[in-house]
């Protein structure tokens, strides 16, 4: 940004100085409108994929929903109720929105912006995030309300549980990139998907996906949204807020979304990188960029609508019992790998290109399911066609679980 | 360890197979009619929609809004004794004698005319106790359920015209006269049983 306003012919100081003002300024109009329009995309897929419409009221098809949304939330008489903290009640909130803004700082835009590039840019994204559930846990305990206190305690303790597979499911990036910083971390990619570190081989793939789930765990997206589960803990630490401040708390939740999709998209989905033949169009690396995390986002989206919430043990267990381990597989695995076709590039060709065939296996046996169940929802109910049934489930689990106690 | 492996494959494919699941009604069409703005009572309007379930309409038990057969209702005021909420106002005067047989085919004696029967639906809650003792099956609930108004005093239905009332109180001014002169003609006819028709008429 500097750089940009320094060819416009401003003095290097205090273009350094504008940047500082106008990032910060571009960012949090770019999370307030992101925010509104993610929550009226996330209703109306969801609306679809239940076969229903979704909001189609304000606007055309309900695209203004957010606009209406925000409006009423902001004229809202914001309640303080009686016996809480009243400090701590009303700073909880922009706490929280704080935490997820502040990873914006490193969060790139294509592969050759990134407002802050710093060195220690992944480590930076995993700590601030925990800022969010210090607001959280702020809000639970000074809200005077056993649910929200319990929503705020299974932040906690979500946070504790999931920032280690995270931070393990990232350690494979950060050894090819042999760096923290955002740009390396980007660089280390190709624009093919053969160069992607998810079909890198299959220990990155394992790395990858154990690094989105934690990532929605951490970001308190369903199936792993404890601390405001809705049916157990009357929505958890945000029962007594109202108004602005639930709007804030609202906000910071689905701007995460984007946090989660932009560092997937950066660290494992080749970020905004274009062919060499292209050179550094950064106006076409950002929309590269975007598309890719549309679709993170949508399959987050998509992961909502498809899994009811976990049981909190269910949830512990999870993360301890399987994500752990398997970070654990995925980091020395990679170590291995890499030790292994340190000097046979050849190898690594075979495998990412192996993985990228597998892929899109997986994704046309899942395209076959798509279809059939297509079928199945247009066939009426009592029709003499036979649809093929479901693949038969692998056994049934319950039946073995006392094994893994053993 | 082999149930912590079988776990996890069971846990992806699960997963796998509900997320074909949930794109495949992405992509299906909505089974939503915006009740409102389709005119839910009519086939055709229905079919435009792209509606494809069940077209019989509400069942025939349904409790929606409450009607009277005026033709054969008799007055007799049990509904508005058997309604919890008082939502049914019947007042009465005397009529010609009529027999006639009920819905359910049991025969009925009408001696007396409503000349005000009133349902205020903003109290209804549609239980059905009042169309369960009528003695003639007047009082029933209809399938209808669509009956928004602007105001409240809208939603207090009359089943008898101010016409209607003033015909039958004429006509019942005309009984009594008649009845007065034929006490006077035969002032010793077996006074215990007119004695008698005057309480049940009255309870």
């Amino acid at each position: 940004m500097s750089n940009l306003l320094v060819s416009l012919g401003l003095n290097e100081t205090l273009a350094s100085y504008l940047a500082v003002m106008i990032w910060p300024a571009l960012l949090v109009n770019f999370v307030a409108i992101y925010g509104g329009v993610i929550s009226v995309v996330l209703r109306k897929v969801g609306g679809w994929m239940q076969s229903r419409l979704g909001p189609n009221r304000v606007g055309p098809g309900g695209s203004l929903q957010w606009l209406a949304d925000a409006i009423k939330l902001i004229l809202k008489e914001g309640i303080i109720p009686a016996g809480c903290d009243k400090l701590m009640w009303n700073l909880a909130p922009f706490l929280i929105v704080m935490g997820v803004f502040a990873t914006f700082v490193v969060v790139p835009w294509g592969s050759y912006i990134v407002p802050s590039d710093l060195n220690v840019g992944i480590l930076y994204v995993i700590s601030i995030t925990a800022l969010t559930v210090v607001g959280i846990l702020m809000a639970g305990w000074a809200s005077n309300n056993k649910w929200s206190l319990l929503g705020g305690m299974r932040a906690a303790a979500q946070i504790v549980t999931y920032e280690i597979p995270v931070a393990m499911g990232l350690l494979p990036a950060i050894l090819v990139a042999g760096s923290l910083q955002m740009s390396d971390l980007m660089k280390a990619q190709g624009w093919s998907p053969f160069d992607w570190l998810v079909f890198q081989n299959p220990f990155s793939m394992l790395a990858f996906l154990i690094f989105f789930v934690g990532s929605l765990a951490e970001a308190n997206q369903t199936p792993f949204d404890f601390p405001e589960a809705e049916s157990e803990l009357v929505q958890g630490f945000v029962t007594e807020y109202s108004g602005f401040r639930f709007a804030a708390v609202g906000l910071g939740e689905f701007a995460n979304t984007w946090v989660v999709g932009a560092l997937c998209t950066a660290v494992f989905l080749g970020a905004g990188n274009l062919p060499a033949f292209l050179g550094e169009a950064a106006f076409l690396s950002l929309l590269v960029f975007v598309v890719k995390v549309s679709l993170v986002v949508f399959v987050m989206i998509w992961l909502r609508w498809t899994l009811p919430r976990f049981r909190i043990d269910q949830a512990m267990e999870f993360s301890w019992k399987y994500l752990l381990p398997l970070s654990f597989v995925a980091f020395f695995g990679q170590a291995l790998f890499m030790l292994a076709t340190y000097e046979r590039p050849w190898a690594q060709q075979i495998t990412s290109h192996v993985m990228v065939l597998l892929f899109l296996g997986v994704l046309f046996k899942f395209s076959g399911r798509v279809m059939a169940n297509i079928r199945l929802q247009n066939t009426p109910v009592n029709s003499p066609v036979k649809i093929q049934p479901p693949a038969p489930a692998a056994p049934a689990p319950a039946a073995a679980e006392p094994a893994t106690e053993a | 360890m082999k149930g912590y492996f079988s776990q996890m494959v069971s846990g992806v494919s699960t997963v796998f197979e509900g997320m074909s699941i949930t794109l495949a009604t992405l992509f299906t069409k909505t089974a939503t009619i915006e009740y409102p703005d389709v005119d839910v009572r009519s086939d055709e309007a229905l079919r435009k929609g792209g509606y494809k379930g069940n077209l019989r309409g509400m069942p025939e038990n349904y409790r929606g809004l409450l009607h009277v057969d005026m033709e054969i209702c008799t007055a007799c005021m049990i509904c508005m004794r058997a309604c919890p909420i008082d939502c049914i106002v019947i007042t009465n005067v005397k009529c010609d004698k009529r027999k006639f047989n009920g819905k359910s085919g049991k025969p009925a004696v009408q001696t007396r005319a409503a000349t005000r029967f009133d349902i205020d639906l903003g109290k209804c809650m549609f239980c059905g106790l009042c169309s369960e003792p009528c003695p003639t099956g007047a009082i029933h609930h209809t399938t209808e359920f669509h009956f928004n108004k602007g105001s409240l005093a809208e939603l207090v239905v009359c089943f008898v015209t101010p016409e209607q009332a003033a015909l039958a109180q004429k006509r019942a001014a005309e009984i009594e006269s008649e009845e007065k002169e034929k006490k006077a003609a035969e002032p010793k006819d077996k006074p215990a049983k007119s004695k008698k028709d005057d309480e049940t008429s009255e309870g």
